[in-house]
């Protein structure tokens, strides 16, 4: 664009300086970073100086924790080109069983607490994420052998775990043994940190599934299947052996987050998943994946999922002027296009 | 409206039950040539109010040997998906219809509808707009309901004139019609007894007790002087309840909720709730069948068309017998 005859280094430069802020801004990462900076002060102020702190950190965190795992897995699915909407019904549904294998199988109720329960608590996450693995085999099931496409398939699935953890919970909240401390954030010198036992397992397991994804075999062919699946069959894959892996994989991170549900709260309710399908689709959007395949970065999915709860929390602290809950959604929503449109003004620009 | 009647219905209610439980006893014996069946339909059968509404029905239909018929879409409480339901089930000609209108403008029309196919239909919860045609209409008092709250917190925090209170309200969406009337009755004690009580804020849960519990995370932070929090629902006492022990501040703050899972009442004796406010979905759905098979047999119609059954706040000093009587029994 610019004449090369006006030759002068300043021009230049600044186009230099614009292409490096262009390819900053490219990275997803970096402008969720920026987003929570400014939301960080924006809520600051806000709130009369009371958000930025160690308790509203650990409440954004424990959050984090019950969403994020349903976001990776919803990052592995998505990268294929699928969607997985089962996986607020898993919730529900594994921490339900979990809920009942521990009060009506072991006759264990809720008098067990403290580190007394932490076997019960061992069990109620194995059999949550069994649990979750089963419904992911169903919904490859529907989609390999039916050629139902993932949207209906994790839809029937979706309505059918939800039906079962009523009729299971007889509609009312299980409660069994529970440790509370594990869901507590730590107090160190007497003071509380922003970290739970329940939070740093999930943190742990998000860092792994990120090295699975960006990684390993299994990660490369999943971007490889959400990129052109017919160039993957080509390659000799097989394709529905993969898509079986992902959902299954997606199953069982649900049912992981069915088992924190359950310590969080103590109880398995059929509610305990209610709504967080779409949430973790929100997130996995708000951190750069893409619903058309191929796209996603779990670091990404990491940040979004924190923006997103960051919202939740500060509407709420607001106090220069209060936000009505009303406007909560719709903030979300707001957010949810913005990060969309930014994802789509990339691609563009990407291309050139 | 509701307001308006529930002096005099309370008292027919309690007339109405003794008359349910006599009644149980003799009916068995007046065997009819054919078996009556009564229809139930409601939007949202998997909510835990109708899953105990549900046993009370299906134990009163055995008592008095009629076939129930159960529908409702299992988790929309909508107009939209009732509608449909309730014309599938006037097409099996059951002898009576228990309806439970998510719209009251909405089901006015499958409501005529029936009447008009010669099924006598009776109103359970929430109304149709003209209820002329309508045998009986049962229903809880949630505003009532609002009021024990209110006063359940007061009691707690020993209310003062004088001095200043905050309290906070979880609520599931701003359009449930059982939060919207549970809040009214809270505000208008409030208002009318509690002055020093300020009404600080409110948040949705969207019925998922993980959302319900970060809002109180977030109001402690919010509100360091927090005197109290009224769960208006089963799932915000769930996630409330929860949010208090994991910051070991049962018993300092005032905890009342609503809705008698029996998860909850276990946690009165435990000292997390202050007061658990709870209906008897079980005894509405009883008199609703035991008034319209009366009506069937005998022709004869309530002496008083509307009831109101009042809601009862459980606390530490409530018996066990009562206890026992109004924790919501899951249905199988």
């Amino acid at each position: 664009m610019v004449d090369s005859k006006q030759g002068v280094s300043s021009p230049k430069q600044s186009s230099e300086v614009g292409a490096k802020i262009s390819r900053l801004l490219q990275n997803q990462s970096i402008l969720l970073v920026i987003t929570l900076v400014i939301l960080g002060l924006f809520f600051q102020w806000g709130s009369n100086g009371i958000f930025l702190g160690l308790g509203t950190l650990g409440t954004v965190l424990t959050d984090w924790g019950s969403y994020i795992l349903l976001a990776v897995a919803q990052t592995f699915v998505v990268i294929t080109g699928g969607i997985d909407l089962s996986v607020g019904s898993v919730v529900s549904l594994s921490s339900v069983i979990a809920g009942w294998v521990l009060v009506n199988g072991m006759h264990a109720d809720a008098s067990i607490t403290g580190s007394a329960a932490n076997g019960y608590l061992l069990i109620a996450t194995l059999v949550s994420v069994a649990v979750g693995m089963i419904v992911g085999l169903v919904n490859a099931f529907l989609i390999n052998v039916f050629k139902i496409v993932p949207f209906i398939a994790t839809l029937a699935t979706m309505g059918a775990a939800a039906g079962l953890a009523i009729i299971i919970s007889g509609g009312m909240p299980l409660q069994g043994p529970d440790n509370h401390d594990l869901g507590i954030d730590w107090v160190v010198g007497g003071v509380e940190l922003p970290m739970s036992t329940t939070v740093l397992v999930v943190l742990i397991v998000t860092v792994i599934a990120g090295l699975f994804l960006h990684k390993s075999r299994f990660g490369l062919y999943t971007f490889s299947l959400g990129s052109n699946a017919f160039a993957t069959r080509a390659a000799g894959i097989n394709v529905e052996r993969h898509i079986t892996k992902v959902y299954v994989l997606s199953g069982a991170l649900a049912g992981l987050a069915g088992a924190y549900a359950y310590i969080r709260l103590g109880a398995g309710s059929p509610s305990n998943g209610m709504g967080m399908e779409l949430y973790a689709i929100a997130a996995t959007v708000i951190g750069g994946a893409s619903l058309m395949g191929g796209v996603g970065r779990i670091l990404g999915v990491a940040l979004g999922t924190l923006v997103l709860f960051t919202v939740q929390s500060g509407l709420l602290m607001m106090q220069v002027f209060q936000v009505s809950p009303d406007w909560k959604q719709v903030i979300v929503a707001i957010l949810i296009a913005a990060a969309v449109a930014v994802q789509t003004f990339q691609n563009k620009n990407g291309r050139k | 409206m509701k307001r308006s009647l529930r002096t005099a219905a309370a008292l027919t209610a309690v007339a109405a039950l003794s008359l349910t439980a006599a009644g149980c006893a003799q009916s068995s014996g007046t065997a009819s040539d054919k078996k009556l069946s009564i229809a139930f339909v409601m939007g949202a059968e998997s909510d835990p109010f109708f899953q105990a509404m549900k046993v009370g029905a299906q134990a009163e239909a055995k008592a008095e040997g009629v076939n129930l018929i159960w529908q409702g879409d299992a988790s929309h409480y909508d107009v939209a998906t009732e509608v449909p339901i309730v014309d599938n089930v006037i097409a099996q000609k059951p002898d009576g219809l228990v309806l439970i209108p998510t719209d009251p403008t909405g089901l006015q029309a499958s409501s005529d509808k029936a009447v008009a196919a010669g099924i006598a239909v009776a109103n359970v919860d929430t109304h149709v707009n003209d209820l002329s045609k309508v045998i009986t209409f049962i229903t809880g008092d949630n505003g009532d309901g609002g009021a024990k709250a209110a006063d359940a917190i007061a009691t707690k925090i020993g209310y003062t004139d004088g001095k200043k209170y905050e309290v906070v309200v979880g609520l599931t969406s701003a359009t449930a019609t059982t939060n919207v009337a549970r809040l009214e009755g809270f505000k208008a004690a409030v208002a009318a007894k509690y002055p020093g009580i300020e009404i600080k804020d409110v948040a949705y849960s969207a019925s998922n007790p993980q959302t319900a519990s970060s809002n109180v995370n977030n109001w402690l932070t919010k509100y360091p002087n927090l005197s109290g929090i009224f769960a208006i629902d089963g799932t915000n006492a769930s996630g409330a309840a929860s949010a208090l022990q994991a910051k070991k501040l049962t018993g300092k703050i005032a905890l009342v909720g609503y809705d008698a899972y029996p998860a909850n009442v276990a946690l009165i004796k435990a000292g997390v709730f202050t007061a658990l406010i709870a209906q008897d979905p079980a005894a509405e759905a009883r008199l609703a069948i035991k008034t319209l098979v009366e009506y069937i047999k005998k022709g004869t119609k309530p002496a008083q068309r509307d009831v109101v059954i009042p809601n009862v706040a459980l606390t530490a000093d409530t018996s066990a017998a009562d206890l026992a009587k109004y924790t919501y029994v899951a249905s199988k």
